[in-house]
């Protein structure tokens, strides 16, 4: 691991992963998604509150390395508050960032640095399932579970 | 035992990983790297005498059909069998239990028995009972495991009480590294009538193999982890059970006389091997045997030992390391996990100084949950690995957890 990574591995990624601010329950949650790697055995479970096609409130529990918890926290973090559209971009937009076959560079992704800190799975692919395993379950189910939300 | 003689005789040692370090290869246990010979003797075979086995009266088909009977033959001495007979050919562990699972149970005789399986079983020598116990109409049970990571045989006498169709057993824990009493284990299955099935992956290229000790009707193992090519292995089966049993698979080659509605089939091995073998892994299986013959099963076994208990000791002094299983006697392989520290993190870490270990479930998902946890780190040893590469892991482990503790 080069040093530049090796710092922002560090100071964000295992920062977010001990981030508890949005591992729990939410008892009152509308949805629930899980997300599961049958190969490496990373489990979690996102429960969220939508209310009127925002997202008010999300939630995770579940295990995994440092990589898929902090890429789930920071999913929680990024998601809360927005709208279909907004969290379809917001996803799109991290699945470009850990992608080593994408033509952007990570800085033209995004200038957010918690966020860059995830371009370090270009480095390792065979960490990219880590890196997007929640953001790819939302996306998958965001249409089926919100069929008749549009934007307003 | 000269290591490092017997390293230079694998080409993969001889480069450095991508990131600039030696290879520590550490994960033999899932397969192990392959000495020059079997290399070779691959080349040699598709570079000077291709062709089909069979009944091809030409050159070159005479010669690679006598070497794959040279090879079966080398096959039944390694495992200490009596007749070429009970040497099967086939993909490897998993394909051997799945076509052995699919065919063994085609009779109204089973209905209703138990097949036994345990805790501790690699999914491969799981999943395929489990559907052929829902296939057949067979009934599935598990010796439990108990803490040490030891069979509970007062369970599994227990369990025989029921009737019991067959009884497969690993020799070896691909996680625990627990060495099962499969003499015992079988000898019981056989009193009350029951067939018996040892999955000997781990076992081959530990200990070796003898089929007569270990009293079993059935057995199977892997080229590509006794330093052998992947996409061979071997099923073997007592002679009277595997001439009578449904073949593995049908087509080319098995046949004695096809007619349009209906067809003969031959005696074992040829029963069981349909269509064209894989003759060039066949003969790296071969070129293995000769590889680990020509050092000797007990001098491997006797040094893996060395590596295994010089690398517990050294795994005792970490923090918060708990190893799986407390059983005395092991093969060559030690899985663990450390308190907040997930198992790829450390994988992901350890390979950028150049240190193969295996992180995961190890295909055994029930013993995971047993113990309660998503996923092990698992360190396991091959001929070729010595103190040296302890040291370099252990220093890379204590960094591992100074970096993410």
């Amino acid at each position: 691991m080069n040093d530049r990574l090796k710092s922002l591995y560090q100071r964000v990624i295992l920062a977010k992963a001990k981030d508890e601010r949005f591992v729990g329950e939410l008892q009152d949650h509308t949805h629930s998604i899980k997300a599961y790697n049958p190969l490496c055995g990373d489990k979690y479970e996102l429960q969220m509150i939508v209310e009127e096609g925002l997202v008010k409130s999300l939630k995770y529990r579940g295990s995994g390395c440092s990589i898929s918890k902090a890429s789930t926290a920071v999913l929680c973090e990024n998601l809360n508050g927005k709208n279909q559209e907004e969290v379809l971009l917001e996803i799109q937009r991290f699945l470009e960032l850990v992608d080593s076959d994408s033509d952007l560079e990570p800085d033209q992704i995004t200038s957010d640095e918690t966020l860059l800190a995830f371009a370090a799975a270009r480095e390792f692919p065979e960490r990219k399932s880590c890196a997007d395993l929640s953001w790819k379950e939302v996306q998958k189910q965001f249409n089926q579970l919100f069929p008749n939300h549009s934007k307003e | 035992m000269n290591i490092k003689l017997i390293k230079s005789e694998f080409p993969i040692f001889r480069q450095k990983t991508p990131a600039g370090n030696d290879l520590i290869y550490l994960d033999s246990a899932s397969s192990t790297q392959k000495p020059q010979s079997v290399i070779d003797s691959i080349t040699e075979f598709y570079s000077s005498h291709y062709a089909n086995t069979g009944r091809a009266s030409y050159w070159p088909a005479t010669q690679s059909t006598r070497q794959v009977e040279q090879v079966r033959k080398k096959v039944q001495e390694f495992i200490g069998t009596k007749s070429v007979s009970e040497v099967v050919f086939t993909s490897g562990t998993t394909d051997s239990i799945n076509k052995l699972a699919n065919s063994i149970f085609n009779s109204d005789l089973w209905k209703g028995k138990q097949i036994i399986v345990s805790e501790m079983e690699h999914h491969a020598n799981l999943v395929p009972w489990q559907i052929a116990a829902e296939r057949h109409g067979l009934e599935l049970a598990s010796i439990p495991v108990n803490d040490d990571g030891e069979l509970d045989m007062a369970a599994y006498r227990q369990l025989l009480e029921k009737p019991t169709a067959l009884v497969a057993i690993t020799a070896i824990s691909n996680v625990l590294g627990t060495l099962n009493d499969v003499n015992t284990i079988c000898g019981l299955a056989k009193a009350t009538g029951a067939l018996t099935f040892v999955d000997a992956a781990q076992m081959a290229p530990y200990s070796g193999i003898n089929v007569d000790h270990l009293c079993c009707d059935f057995l199977s193992f892997s080229g590509h982890k006794l330093y052998g090519p992947t996409g061979i292995g071997v099923l073997y089966g007592k002679e009277e059970l595997l001439n009578h049993m449904p073949p593995l698979a049908f087509g080319g080659g098995m046949i004695t006389e096809v007619d349009l509605d209906k067809s003969d089939f031959r005696d074992s091995p040829y029963r069981h091997e349909a269509g064209t073998l894989n003759i060039a892994g066949i003969i790296g299986l071969g070129a293995a045997i000769d590889f680990v013959m020509s050092i000797g099963i007990e001098t491997i076994q006797s040094h893996e030992d060395e590596l295994t208990h010089e690398l517990l000791d050294r795994l005792s002094s970490i923090d918060g390391l708990k190893v799986l299983g407390a059983q005395e006697r092991r093969g060559a392989l030690v899985s663990f996990t450390i308190d907040d520290l997930h198992p790829h993190d450390l994988s992901t870490y350890l390979n950028e100084s150049g240190i193969c270990v295996r992180a995961g479930h190890h295909c055994a998902q029930p013993l995971m949950k047993k113990y309660q946890i998503p996923a092990s780190t698992r360190v396991s040893f091959g001929v070729y690995n010595d103190l040296n590469d302890i040291d370099i892991f252990i220093h890379a482990l204590k960094s591992t957890c100074q970096f993410f503790l």
